[in-house]
């Protein structure tokens, strides 16, 4: 279901319908696309793994990807760290989209273009594939262009594939062409004047998702020798289409990312016998996962850590060695990259060097002329918030504005350029307003102490021996148990998990609608009534979410307040809410006086109705609107006055009585939030302004939507008709009865036969003939 | 309308005000006004000073308006003879015939909505269920003994626990004993006493015509009642309203008292000390202080006392007409608990029903650190057991 947020507050919303209020949580902050983190994995604790890839997929078409090599920032935020170690959120994810594979359902179909704009992506990496994925969503025509052979970009360009298997690529990759998205493969844009054509051609506007694809140069001497050292972007290619240079014995890789891992585990892989990794960073700082070099020194890499290359040894052009020099520190006193280093240097003999510290955007393809502006750093110049270039219509986005960063950075970029995209096709200001902006601090503080430690799921692995020589994944993923129990460690920070499972699943309309910050949502239930509640009483209105559609809504302020004056503090109202929404608190020496509290309260009204003074008053269901409804009866007619419970299912008006709404009948109905707001003067005061026969309708006691509401109302339904009968009114005037909540068909017999049941006009104790002062 | 209020004012005496204060100085609501809740205090003065400057517009719509209680204490003390109640009253059917209605009735309107039912004219209400085999009633006598509304109270009460028909039954059961087998109507109406000092006159008018009219086809001779409003009602508003009976009017306390002069009625010794709370409607009302305490002292001096503000100057129940039943009120209702239980009394008899409810009401809901223990019973119930 669209869970998207399309009604806001300017002040707190009305609480009466409220049922909890959401927060996002330290993850689903510190995740770049915005995933709602806390939700999916709520959702695989109860083994709701197809639900819980949805969420996923909300915000990121890339759940198998990432769930196998995102960088998850949301991770290191986990409240867990305080306690013992982060929920694996990463491999849940993995392990719910393998499960959707293991377990297909519903295949993606094709999306109709209902918008005439065309939108051309270059580059079919994260960025391009997630803007992609949103446009096509918004009824665009989207066409990805991509220069190599298959799409992906530097997921199977960069990423080895036994880390990153390509079928998986594939598969995901093939989701989204199945919406309609059109991939255009060995279709290298290139040109100065390409993106004029491209605009020419039909596309409205561009997305430059090029990537970073120019392997840095070490920028030492040597590095210009002909035979013996590779960048880790070309050999990484060569890999992939089979065309690798054969490593020789020893492999030296430099670098300490993670691609100079993965560099140095496939040079494993394809054949050397010995890989030396050296990286400036000691081995604390180096920017790789730990977890990818613990495997990588498994299998054989020898990490060597604070050494710098200082030149590249050869001779006849052929590399013979790297000299090194020891890095004492990286990073300057004000954290930039400033390497210092000591006198102490090595020579290592080798005749293989692979450099891997970093990849720069390569500009080569829009030749030398282009208009776009570039930044110092040799990416596209965008406004950061909209991605937009300096060409209008045109963006950028991913590695080719970052640099080389993470795929859940290049999904978070495809997000911000879909959606200028869009605003920009809609003659929207680009700019949004600020609650879209970056997301709040987390407040939310975890007591260790509270909870248990327990032990992080481990990722089971292919055995070393097993890995040599192929790129069979080395991770194998999760199995259902193992996933429920990780799943299961979320703290779920906050007050709601978010899981929404609620809100299909209920048939009383449950509604999200987000707060003002648009970080924060309130969950709410939102009886039928206030779809089309009178406006003239209403200080809300918008639209918000229900089951699958957007209904404009109007909602009131139904808690009901203390009016100080009256209340004589008996405590009958504290003793009838069982929520313990109700306080006495000392007014006086000797008296108190009952505070009701707005944040429990869920405004049943049934501690209005047993007020004797009537000093709690609803701010809606009260006297004077109670008495509006009864001014529209009509003297020349048969008026019926039937109360019901907004809960209860049966606000069944007009129509399906047509027996009754006719020239002789005439049925008001009444809808209390719940039975337990019923007082008997209501029948008498309908009977007083007219009424020849007043029906009650609740649910039964079990159904009661606040418990105790029901059996209030049977108190009170007791109490009138003692008085009818005392009053010699004909006891067919009154009806009381219970209907099932799911069971419209017998609310409209109920009354139906109570019409037909009632006393003629005529009969000589009418109370109808009363008129009032 | 102002030019009849006008005149009407003139008629309470109003402009002969001193401006004394003593009326203020005598109000128990001005007394007990938690002056926090509202922000002023309660000023009978100051009210009448607004209606004499024809402010009547903001008064209609004041609080303090519906909040006196018509106990009559300020009627008593004026030095200048002025009928306070009465130009409270005129204001407040003058209020509700504009259509304001700011009286804040209790139980939303429930016991106001009931008697609004009973002007409904071929009404044949099942009132007297409650008659059991063992009391003896006529449908042709001379004497007939008005119910009231005692049977929608017990009705209507049930959380508060009480029997305001106890009173009812024991009048009966005196009666008989008494060689007398009263007449009840069966389609007895609300006195409307309630809604004419709710300002609602004219439904007042129309129960007040079909009681007079039910009664004097009925050739009674004596009406009794256990409730001091019924009577007020029936010996006051009605003739003043235009609905004259001929038959002699009683308080069953008026009756016994009569009974024991006479020697008719011979009463044991209470075996519980007992206090009286007078209501105000017999009391400074209809001037009835005697009858009351000649009934709980006949043979019984030693068991019976006076409360700290007894007779003119008695304390009032809290509420009246079931409108602005609030914080006032139950301050009120506290005060004279305490000062029944001062006398050290075990029973607090009471003379009319709306006073043993008001009363009952606040005893169910006490302070915590108070400890009552005490009955409130209506004057006939006890004298029954006397009688045993």
């Amino acid at each position: 279901m669209n869970r998207s947020n399309t009604f806001t507050f300017q002040n707190k919303p009305d609480q009466l319908y409220q049922l909890g209020i959401t927060e996002p949580s330290p993850c689903t902050l510190a995740c770049p696309a915005g995933v709602n983190v806390k939700s999916y994995v709520s959702l695989i604790s109860s083994g709701r793994f197809q639900e819980a890839l949805n969420v996923v997929r909300e915000r990121n078409p890339l759940p198998g990807i990432c769930g196998r090599i995102c960088s998850h920032p949301c991770e290191a935020t986990c409240s867990r760290n305080e306690i013992d170690s982060p929920v694996a959120i990463s491999w849940l994810k993995r392990f719910v989209a393998d499960y959707e594979l293991n377990h297909p359902g519903t295949k993606p179909k094709k999306i109709k273009q209902t918008r005439k704009e065309n939108i051309a992506i270059i580059g079919s990496g994260p960025a391009g594939l997630t803007a992609a994925n949103d446009l096509i969503r918004l009824g665009y025509g989207v066409t990805i262009f991509e220069a190599l052979q298959k799409p992906g970009g530097m997921l199977i360009t960069g990423i080895p594939s036994f880390r990153l298997p390509r079928d998986i690529v594939k598969v995901e990759i093939d989701a989204i062409k199945a919406l309609g998205v059109k991939i255009k493969t060995n279709n290298k844009i290139k040109g100065k004047d390409a993106i004029k054509k491209l605009m020419s051609d039909g596309f409205d506007t561009v997305f430059l998702a090029v990537g970073a694809h120019k392997g840095k140069k070490l920028r030492i001497p040597g590095e210009d020798t002909s035979r013996g050292i590779i960048n880790c972007v070309d050999f990484s290619n060569q890999v992939h289409l089979g065309t690798a240079p054969n490593l020789g014995k020893k492999v030296i890789v430099i670098g300490g990312g993670n691609v100079a891992i993965d560099t140095a585990r496939t040079a494993l892989r394809v054949g050397a016998q010995e890989v030396q990794l050296y990286c400036l960073e000691s081995r604390k700082e180096m920017p790789a996962f730990e977890h990818e070099i613990e495997q990588a020194e498994k299998e054989g890499v020898v990490v060597n850590p604070s050494w710098g290359p200082k030149q590249i040894l050869s001779r006849n052009g052929s590399v013979t060695g790297v000299e090194f020099r020891n890095c004492i520190s990286v990073f300057d006193s004000e954290g930039r990259f400033n390497p210092a280093y000591s006198e102490e240097t090595k020579c290592v003999n080798t005749e293989m060097v692979i450099s891997a510290i970093g990849q720069d955007l390569d500009l080569d393809f829009l030749g030398k002329d282009h208009k776009l502006k570039i930044t110092k750093r040799n990416t596209f110049e965008v406004d950061k918030d909209t991605l937009s270039t300096s060409m209008n219509g045109v963006f950028a986005g991913g590695d080719a504005v970052l640099g080389a960063s993470t795929v859940i950075d290049a999904i978070a970029q495809g997000h911000i350029a879909a959606r200028s995209i869009h605003r920009y096709l809609n003659h929207k200001p680009l700019q949004q307003d600020k609650r879209t902006g970056s997301p709040q601090e987390w407040e939310f503080k975890v007591e260790p102490t509270l909870h248990e430690k327990s032990k992080r799921a481990t990722m089971p692995m292919m055995d070393i021996p097993g890995r040599k020589n192929n790129f069979t994944e080395v991770e194998s993923g999760f199995d259902e148990a193992t996933a429920i129990a990780e799943a299961s460690r979320c703290l779920r920070c906050g007050p709601c998990s978010e899981c929404f499972i609620c809100m299909p699943e209920c048939g009383k309309e449950v509604a999200l609608i987000s707060g003002p910050n648009g970080q924060e949502a309130s969950v709410f239930r939102i009886p039928p009534l206030y779809k089309t509640l009178d406006p003239a009483h209403s200080p809300w209105d918008g639209s918000l979410v229900t089951g699958k559609n957007i209904v404009p809504v109007r909602l009131n302020a139904l808690i009901p307040f203390v009016n100080e004056t009256l209340c004589r503090g008996c405590g009958d109202c504290v003793d009838v809410c069982d929520y313990d929404a109700v306080k006495l608190i000392p007014k006086t020496d000797e008296i108190s006086i009952a505070k009701i509290n707005d944040d429990i309260c869920r405004a049943c009204g049934t501690c209005v109705a047993v007020c004797s003074p009537s000093a709690i008053i609803p701010r809606y269901f009260n006297q004077v609107w109670l008495d509006q409804k009864f001014n529209a009866m009509d003297p020349n007619k048969k008026n019926v006055v039937v109360f019901t419970c907004q809960w209860n299912g049966s606000h069944i008006e007009g129509a399906a009585f047509p027996d009754f709404q006719s020239k002789n009948t005439n049925i008001l109905f009444v809808h209390f939030m719940c039975s337990g707001r019923l007082e008997s003067s209501f029948i008498f005061r309908a009977l007083n302004k007219g009424a020849d026969g007043v029906l009650v309708t609740s649910c039964s006691a079990g159904e009661c939507h606040y418990d105790f509401g029901v059996s209030q109302a049977q108190k009170t339904v007791k109490t009138t008709r003692q008085l009818i009968h005392l009053l010699g009114l004909d006891s067919k005037r009154f009806a009381y009865s219970q209907i099932l909540g799911a069971d419209p068909e017998a609310f409209i017999q109920a009354v139906n036969e109570f019409i037909k049941a009632l006393p003629s006009k005529d009969q000589p104790e009418s109370v109808s003939k009363i008129n009032e002062p | 309308m102002s030019s009849t209020l006008t005149e009407s004012i003139k008629k309470t005496n109003a402009y002969a005000c001193l401006e004394c204060g003593k009326c203020t100085s005598v109000c128990p609501v001005a007394l007990f006004r938690y002056n926090g809740s509202v922000g002023t205090r309660f000023s009978p003065r100051m009210m009448l000073t607004k209606a004499v400057r024809r402010n009547y517009d903001d008064l209609f719509h004041d609080y303090d308006l519906w909040s006196c209680l018509t106990c009559r204490k300020c009627d008593l003390y004026c030095p200048s003879n002025i009928h306070y109640i009465d130009l409270i009253q005129f204001l407040r059917s003058s209020a509700t015939d504009s259509g304001i209605d700011c009286g804040k009735c209790s139980h939303s309107g429930a016991l106001q909505a009931l008697s609004r039912i009973m002007t409904a004219k071929d009404l044949k209400p099942n009132r007297l269920d409650w008659v059991t085999e063992d009391l003896e009633i006529s449908t042709d006598g001379d004497t007939l003994y008005f119910v009231g509304c005692a049977p929608y109270f017990d009705a209507f009460f049930t959380d508060l626990d009480l029997s305001v028909l106890d009173a009812a039954r024991s009048s009966i059961a005196i009666l008989n004993k008494l060689g007398i087998s009263p007449v009840l109507l069966a389609d007895e109406r609300c006195c409307g006493h309630d809604l004419f000092w709710n300002g609602d006159v004219e439904t007042f008018k129309r129960l007040a015509e079909y009681n007079v009219s039910a009664i004097k086809n009925a050739g009674i001779k004596t009406i009794l009642f256990s409730c001091a409003e019924c009577l007020n009602a029936f010996k006051k508003l009605y003739p003043e309203n235009g609905f004259a009976i001929k038959a002699e009017l009683k308080h069953m306390s008026q009756f016994l008292a009569e009974k024991i002069s006479a020697g008719e009625l011979e009463l044991a010794s209470s075996d519980k000390e007992l206090t009286y709370h007078d209501p105000c409607r017999l009391g400074r009302h209809l001037g009835i202080y005697d009858e009351p305490r000649q009934v709980l002292s006949s043979n019984n001096d030693s068991h019976f006392y006076e409360m700290k503000q007894s007779g003119k100057r008695s304390l009032c129940c809290g509420v009246s007409a079931w409108m602005n039943c609030d914080i006032t009120a139950k301050a009120i209702q506290i005060e004279r608990l305490n000062q029944a239980k001062e006398t050290g009394a075990e029973v607090l008899a009471v003379a009319c029903p709306k006073c043993q409810i008001h009363l009952i009401c606040t005893l169910k809901n006490v302070p915590s650190n108070k400890n009552y223990d005490i009955e409130i019973r209506d004057i006939s119930s006890i004298t029954l057991e006397r009688m045993e």
